[in-house]
């Protein structure tokens, strides 16, 4: 359990993170997105107890990290997986840090062959390519066995199979009931992963939510309709109980798919010119929702969930 | 990657004691040995301190033998430790910036919170490594230098005055040393500049400054501390201006004290 309460940092006049307060509860996977510079590696840093708040506060199982006894076997973390002396053999590294948490040497191939670098493990870890120092990075993570794992960004630079393979470990992770936090920028990666969802932009928290809800709320899909007959059309909708938003030429109709709509109408005997099914993927509902607060900001236009080229089923991103 | 068990989260580490200081010891000896850059460095430190010591014992002997020498044989048989000098500077140095360059220094603080203990850890295995092998250096150069001032019968023997005291002084100033450029180091926590301003201190400064006009200039030019720390090490000094050794060697660890402490206070506030 990571508790944050009003965390806020400030770098001279630039706020990095903005009275930010969110709960990461054990037994999911709750992926905390947000554009690049949005404050996540600075509030992960903050849970890690490296950096000192300017106000707030942010505990672990109750406790401030630093406060922990053996930190390594209470929150394993992979912050930044080149962060390591290239001269060091990555069994050298995991052997310095289990000294200093008590933790058994023999944990330290343990965790070698959990992430599969027992066959390079006395290279010396600057000839690693940047996949392995990544599974390195969460060797290092899992190495105290703890039951919360903070991961910043841990598919940077992974293959395809890589990529599934952290996904696997996050979730089996979150299976065993421990709690485990994943940053990422990327919101297609995070909807294959995470049960619950921070989203973070400009050092605020945007959304703090259900994976199901975000969807619902951002991601909506809806049917469109162009009829010559629209108001008797969106009459008969509402009556059946269905939500109609009429927007220029074309009605937007929720709560049933295309073929029951389609028949529906049908059945009175009313014409259809269009009938789309419409939906946005979260991406889509993730540029949108941070579009006003990326901080390096391209010019061309983001495209906004009611952009239907844009659109697709949200089946594919589950 | 599914062998593990199943956890109450909440809980606090079962059990768990404190891993303590011992623990922050050993991890930082793991750290310290395992890159090549400390072997080589301890391997450079012999080579260039035992090794420099007996070669210009061995090219100087006839001359501080003849009557035209106006130098003490005492002032030869640590010769070679002014450049093994250079060699502790680099191992503090790196014992501290390597891990900022890398930003393994966050990995090293969210193993171990309390930064004291980190820093303590640090000095530790680092001024030990170098009182050890500074005093092994020492020594070789006195056996090997000494076989050749012996032949020519100007030999000295490790109980006369001052030469053992320059054995050990060898290694405690290269571990002074060793801690001052590692407290350079924390504070800007860059290689290649805590070394010049290390190197330049010791080597130029202190050199330059005996050139200082009236009596604080002479004072500042005994209390640098390359000058003030040095007198330990040879048994009869070149500089016949420097402080007494012991008295020299007390203001340097008082200058390394302070650098340390200023470095801890930045370090213990600072982001990592």
């Amino acid at each position: 359990m990571i508790t944050a309460r009003g965390l806020t940092k400030r770098y001279g006049t630039r706020t990095a993170v903005d009275d930010v307060s969110f709960t990461v509860a054990p037994g999911r996977v709750t992926g905390f997105l947000g554009p690049n510079g949005a404050g996540k590696s600075t509030t992960m840093r903050m849970i890690l107890g490296l950096d000192r708040p300017t106000s707030g506060s942010v505990t672990v199982n109750g406790r401030r990290y630093a406060d922990s006894p053996a930190p390594l076997r209470e929150v394993g973390a992979l912050l930044e997986a080149r962060a390591l002396h290239p001269g060091r053999s990555a069994r050298d590294h995991l052997r310095w840090l289990a000294a200093s948490n008590a933790i058994p040497a023999g944990r330290v191939d343990e965790v070698l062959g959990l992430v599969g670098l027992e066959d390079v493990a006395g290279q010396r870890v600057g000839r690693f390519s940047l996949g392995m120092g990544q599974r390195l990075g969460i060797a290092v993570a899992l190495l105290g066995d703890p039951p919360v794992v903070v991961l910043d960004e841990p598919v940077n630079g992974l293959d395809p199979e890589g990529i599934r393979w952290v996904r696997t470990l996050a979730r089996t992770l979150a299976a065993e009931g421990r709690t485990v936090f994943l940053s990422s920028h990327l919101m297609s990666e995070m909807a294959l992963t995470a049960d619950h969802l921070v989203v973070i932009g400009r050092g605020r928290v945007l959304a703090d939510c259900s994976m199901p809800e975000f969807i619902a709320e951002h991601a909506a899909s809806y049917v469109r309709l162009r009829s010559p007959q629209r108001g008797p059309v969106a009459e008969l909708l509402r009556r059946e109980g269905l939500e109609v938003a009429s927007v220029d030429d074309e009605l937007r109709v929720q709560g049933r798919d295309a073929a029951a709509v389609g028949e529906l109408v049908g059945r009175q005997g009313l014409l259809l010119h269009e009938l789309t099914l419409v939906s946005s993927s979260l991406e889509d509902a993730f540029m949108t929702l941070t579009a006003t607060s990326v901080e390096y900001a391209t010019r061309t236009d983001t495209p906004t969930a009611d952009t239907p080229a844009a659109g697709t089923p949200i089946g594919a991103l589950r | 990657m599914t062998d593990t068990v199943a956890l109450d989260p909440n809980r606090h580490v079962p059990a768990a004691p404190h891993p303590g200081f011992g623990r922050t010891l050993h991890s930082e000896w793991i750290k310290f040995w395992s890159v090549r850059s400390t072997t080589w460095s301890v391997v450079a430190m012999f080579v260039l301190g035992a090794g420099l010591t007996t070669l210009v014992c061995a090219t100087s002997a006839e001359w501080l033998a003849s009557s035209e020498a106006d130098e003490s044989p005492a002032s030869f048989v640590t010769w070679g430790l002014m450049f093994a000098q250079i060699t502790a500077i680099v191992l503090g140095t790196l014992a501290v910036t390597a891990e900022y360059g890398t930003g393994m220094i966050r990995a090293t603080l969210a193993a171990t919170p309390r930064r004291g203990a980190v820093l303590a850890a640090k000095a530790v295995v680092l001024s030990g490594t170098l009182v050890v092998a500074g005093t092994v250096t020492a020594f070789a150069g006195y056996f090997g230098g000494n076989f050749f001032l012996e032949r020519e019968g100007i030999g000295l023997a490790l109980s006369d005055d001052g030469v053992l005291r320059s054995m050990f002084g060898s290694g405690l100033y290269l571990a002074g040393l060793g801690l001052l450029a590692a407290a350079v180091g924390l504070l800007v926590r860059h290689t290649a500049a805590a070394l010049s301003i290390v190197l330049a201190l010791v080597f130029v400064v202190g050199t330059m400054a005996f050139l200082l006009p009236g009596t604080w200039g002479e004072w500042t030019a005994k209390l640098l501390p390359g000058n003030a720390g040095s007198g330990v090490v040879t048994p009869v000094s070149f500089n016949p201006e420097l402080l007494d050794p012991w008295v020299g060697f007390a203001a340097f660890c008082a200058e390394i004290a302070a650098v340390l402490l200023i470095g801890f206070l930045v370090f213990r506030r600072r982001d990592a």
